[in-house]
């Protein structure tokens, strides 16, 4: 049994692509297929973390930053879209990498999603929030995300996207009404969680940044982590 | 109360969490459809988990009746066409549409909130930390850290009150900066403090050979029963779906729902599968009610009625 694990998973991974793509394309039904992109989406990742060789502290340090991203969702708990999640996740990635922002994100909000309740909405903020530590790692080197200016724009920009993902998940439940018009009334109504999210990043990331980065900067010196990237 | 289906094996019930939600998402029919969402609510409620589905509920029928609101009115397919409404014509077949999309989310909510109470984060970790064991442990620290560092933000702040470092006084630039040193002296002390422990796994071996697995469940008899139940009602209700049975057609124009010799099999095997932790439940609720009426006589005072005290005092 032990032996055929993997075999197994895979099989059963194919398996459920099937039946997802049938129900896509004999009953336009999406909601499996688009389960099925996202796990696509998030495994090869996974996998990655998986394969390298991982110091034991660097494992443990990426445990410790997103529980502190998860546990810093508590005390917002009753404002809808106020997460300090998306800044902290901006933050350690700039500091470590897009690969380590990537895991931070996700496992973040599988976490805290313990918390607050695991939904179908559990693996798109997965992928939201592991996205947004995967751009802003792409992005650390560059000009732009160095300016204090341009990071705090990058997080503006992430609240909307964030929203907007989170969106997707809901309008495909509706195969039969999608129109132009529905996606906009979608993103309309949404418009002022989406706000409060972008507005509440930039509040967290002016009021965070110069003093976590010098945290994490100093620790990812002195205990010389991640730093092959 | 760790009894009746909380008790099965991890596998038994990830595997009937995995066939409801599957089968939410595929079957496209009212009847399979309520009846998953009835069995998990009553499921629920056998297992005194009413609270957390009343508290869930007013999000969860505004999430799904919007859907039901939204169809019809973006949706102008259908010949059955009911009325005008600001000159797009809503029609029969797209609100019944809306309301079979706000059943299918309503039972994957409430198929979740089961799912939340049943398959624990251990018993999910269990099953998947051989597969993934670097993830695992990750997510499983994570989720330790989680009460460890509210009761660290609880003591770091109790302390530096005392050097009038608050966040519930002061204007509003002061509690900012408060919290934000709060939330510092937190990350520096708990990374201070994993790196240590990272050490002390290292000292001790961690990653010198293949990670070992805890196993703290054992597969008896009746899990591996229970497995074979549900796999096979599920197998006979993926093969129904297959074939066409267990989805009604909504559009172009509703079809009229035939229920055949085949969509019977189809449907009692989809009862099979959705109502077996049910009769677990009840089994185990009907087995300690009949232990103590019967075998702990001494041990549990009978209820007196009115009319027996009435004959003893006689």
């Amino acid at each position: 049994m032990v032996k055929f694990r993997f075999p197994l998973l895979i099989a059963l991974a194919v398996f459920v692509a099937g039946l997802a793509l049938t129900a896509a394309f004999k009953d336009r039904h999406y909601m499996l297929l688009s389960l099925v992109l996202l796990a696509a989406a998030l495994v090869p990742l996974f996998v990655r973390l998986e394969r390298r060789p991982l110091e034991s502290r660097e494992l443990v340090l990426l445990a410790v930053l997103s529980a502190v991203a998860a546990v810093s969702r508590v005390p917002f708990a009753a404002l809808p879209s106020v997460k300090p999640v998306s800044a902290i996740v901006i933050l350690s990635a700039y500091v470590f990498g897009a690969e380590a922002g990537f895991i931070i994100g996700a496992v973040a909000a599988l976490v805290s999603n313990i918390y607050f309740g695991q939904g179908p909405w559990t693996p798109w903020q997965m992928f939201s929030w592991g996205m947004i530590g995967l751009t802003a790692g792409w992005l650390r080197h560059t000009r732009w995300m160095r300016s204090r200016a341009g990071m705090l724009i990058f997080g503006f920009v992430w609240g909307f996207l964030f929203g907007w993902i989170m969106n997707v998940w809901y309008i495909i439940s509706l195969p039969e009404a999608f129109s132009w018009q529905l996606a906009a009334a979608a993103y309309v109504s949404s418009f002022y969680f989406d706000l409060a999210h972008a507005l509440s990043n930039v509040f967290f990331l002016a009021i965070l940044a110069g003093g976590w980065t010098k945290v994490l900067e100093r620790f990812r010196k002195k205990y010389g982590l991640l730093q092959q990237e | 109360m760790n009894g009746g289906f909380r008790s099965v094996h991890p596998s038994v019930a990830l595997l009937y969490y995995a066939g409801l939600l599957l089968f939410a998402m595929l079957l496209f029919h009212p009847l399979y459809l309520l009846t998953e969402l009835t069995a998990v609510a009553i499921l629920l409620l056998l297992q005194g988990q009413g609270r957390p589905l009343l508290r869930g509920l007013p999000f969860y029928l505004l999430m799904a009746g919007s859907v039901a609101v939204l169809n019809p009115l973006f949706s102008h397919r259908g010949s059955h066409i009911l009325f005008y409404f600001l000159d797009q014509p809503i029609t029969l077949e797209a609100i019944l549409y809306g309301l079979m999309m706000m059943v299918v989310l309503l039972t994957l909510f409430i198929v979740f909130i089961s799912y939340n109470y049943t398959v624990t984060t251990d018993k999910f970790m269990y099953l998947f930390a051989a597969a993934a064991p670097k993830s695992a442990l990750l997510t499983l620290m994570a989720i330790r850290f989680v009460p460890l560092f509210q009761r660290r933000l609880h003591q770091i702040t109790l302390i530096q009150r005392i050097r009038g470092i608050d966040v519930g006084t002061g204007n509003l630039r002061k509690r900012m900066r408060d919290g934000m040193t709060l939330l510092k002296v937190l990350l520096t002390w708990s990374l201070e403090e994993a790196l240590q422990t990272a050490d002390s796994m290292k000292a001790r071996g961690f990653g010198l050979r293949k990670r070992s697995a805890y196993a703290i469940y054992k597969l008896d008899r009746r899990d591996v029963a229970l497995l074979a139940i549900l796999a096979v009602c599920g197998l006979i209700v993926l093969g129904g779906w297959l074939q066409g049975y267990g989805k009604i057609e909504i559009y172009p124009r509703m079809k009229p729902v035939q229920f055949g010799g085949g969509e019977a099999t189809c449907f009692i095997g989809f009862c099979l599968f959705a109502l077996t932790p049910l009769w677990l439940e009840g089994r185990e609720k009907w087995l300690w009610r009949s232990s103590q009426r019967n075998v702990y006589l001494s041990a549990t005072p009978i209820k007196t009625g009115p009319h027996l005290m009435s004959s003893r005092s006689r």
